[in-house]
């Protein structure tokens, strides 16, 4: 190759530096126009942030196994060492179980005896989809999860996601093979619940700390710290009971929810198939049913029995 | 004989041109992997920052600006985070090294330390503002300040590695 003259070089370098300074200021540019698109077409930017997803949750789950059995491991050797005091603990534990247990019976029965004297319509059936945790992309702006599961599996923006422990999110966005889980302490995260023996309905929103704060709290709601919380199931996406956390502080600033779910663990989440759905369908599905019996003269009654 | 030499001649050029791309892109991939350690999640090194930073100050042929582009892109995507804040501070790193690439030719290790150090902080400060003003929601800037410091306490390891790679593909 010969090599550039002098005057070349000359005329060249501020070419490329032109070059690569509107290049700069093409692609900022672009990404300012993507941030855009990302607030006016949220649809778009899903279904691209899910195939993508879908195409690495392959590569995730593979490389995501040999770290839980290492982690499983550690655990186990951890539990090892303290394995005489954790057989006092779970024999205690178990005591107290087995009392619980006996009320547990006694009120599911006096439930059920006080249901069908009320004739009261029973709550919708429950599945669950159980996936394998294969993505925590961390960080300081967002709180999810990338599951194994999607669309083929089942699975539906919207479901409660749960571990043993209790709620840790709902589903986000949905690909073919994978999902997005958002937890309960994302910033965008807002989870109608119940407080304390009471039952003061309030809004539990996170705030990408470890406890999310209780909103719209009623002015004669009482809270103390160590209160249950658990799902409302307003707004029929999550269904009424799910364990979620205890208050764990009271003050001028807010009241703090600590969830039961341990987050460092979460291997394995159960996706709720609550098989309701959820609040904007179901107006649309009275407003179609009033529609037909319109159009038809018959009484809407029966349709909102069928649902 | 001499033409097949010829095309795996080409097939390693083409390799080792593509490498510092394709590396940084795993190593988004990598930042994703769950490690189940208690309160990790976040503050883990944003990695993708670290493989960018090297490779424009290094090599900045094989690693151009659209090639940023796309790993912002793309990691910003399998985040979760709003798509754009990701890619701009990628490409805050990628041009700030350009800007003062003479100052970088003759630097040492512990000069491009100190210098990453400062780069970094500029391109995290970007995203952050960026990423509050596109949620237009104040994010607690707390666990962002932790994660800049383990990415810079994590630099030496992951340039270390960069470099034994680089020089293991020199002597082939």
């Amino acid at each position: 190759m010969n090599k550039p003259t002098g005057s070349e070089i000359r005329v060249a370098s501020p070419l490329k530096a032109w070059a690569s300074r509107f290049a700069l200021l093409l692609l900022v540019g672009a990404a300012f126009g993507l941030m855009l698109i990302g607030r006016t077409n949220t649809l778009l930017v899903e279904d691209t942030r899910s195939a993508v997803t879908d195409m690495v949750t392959p590569i995730l789950d593979a490389v995501s196994q040999p770290v839980d059995t290492f982690s499983g491991v550690i655990e186990q050797a951890e539990s090892f060492t303290r394995l005489s005091a954790e057989n006092q603990l779970l024999k205690e534990q178990n005591a107290r179980l087995l009392q619980w247990q006996a009320v547990a019976r006694r009120l599911e029965a006096e439930n059920a005896a006080l249901r069908t004297l009320n004739n009261m319509v029973p709550d919708p059936a429950m599945s669950f989809i159980t996936a394998r945790v294969v993505g925590d992309p961390g960080g300081a702006f967002v709180r999810t999860v990338l599951i194994n599961a999607g669309d083929r599996n089942g699975v539906e923006k919207g479901q409660a996601a749960i571990t043993g422990d209790g709620l840790a999110g709902r589903v986000a966005e949905v690909g073919q093979r994978s999902a997005r889980v958002l937890l309960l302490t994302d910033i965008n995260s807002r989870v109608p619940v119940v407080v304390g023996n009471g039952r003061d309905r309030a809004v539990l929103a996170g705030d990408n700390t470890n406890a999310p704060e209780l909103l719209y709290l009623g002015p004669t709601a009482k809270v103390q710290v160590g209160d249950r919380v658990t799902t409302s199931g307003h707004g029929g996406v999550f269904p009424p009971g799910l364990p979620i956390g205890v208050v764990s502080g009271v003050s001028d600033k807010g009241i703090r929810v600590r969830p039961f779910v341990d987050w460092s663990h979460m291997e394995v989440l159960r996706i709720v198939d609550y098989e309701m759905t959820g609040i904007i369908d179901f107006e649309a599905q009275v407003g179609a049913a009033r529609a037909a019996a319109a159009a038809g003269g018959e009484p809407a009654s029966g349709s909102a029995n069928a649902q | 004989m001499r033409q097949e030499e010829g095309l795996w001649h080409r097939l390693d050029v083409v390799a080792r041109s593509i490498s510092p791309f394709f590396v940084t892109l795993l190593l988004v991939l990598f930042s994703l992997v769950p490690l189940r350690i208690a309160d990790l999640s976040p503050i883990v090194p944003a990695l993708a920052l670290i493989g960018v930073f090297f490779w424009s100050v290094h090599r900045p042929d094989l690693m151009p600006i659209w090639a940023v582009f796309i790993i912002g892109f793309v990691q910003d995507l399998l985040t979760g985070s709003v798509l754009g804040p990701g890619i701009v501070g990628l490409l805050a790193v990628h041009a700030l090294v350009v800007w003062q690439h003479r100052f970088f030719l003759a630097a040492s290790f512990a000069v491009i330390w100190c210098a990453f150090m400062l780069v970094a902080a500029a391109s995290l400060a970007v995203t952050w503002l960026l990423t509050c003003i596109a949620m237009t929601a104040y994010v607690d800037p707390a666990p962002l300040f932790f994660q800049y410091l383990v990415t810079t306490a994590f630099y030496p390891c992951l340039a270390w590695a960069f470099l034994r790679g680089q020089r293991l593909f020199q002597q082939r």
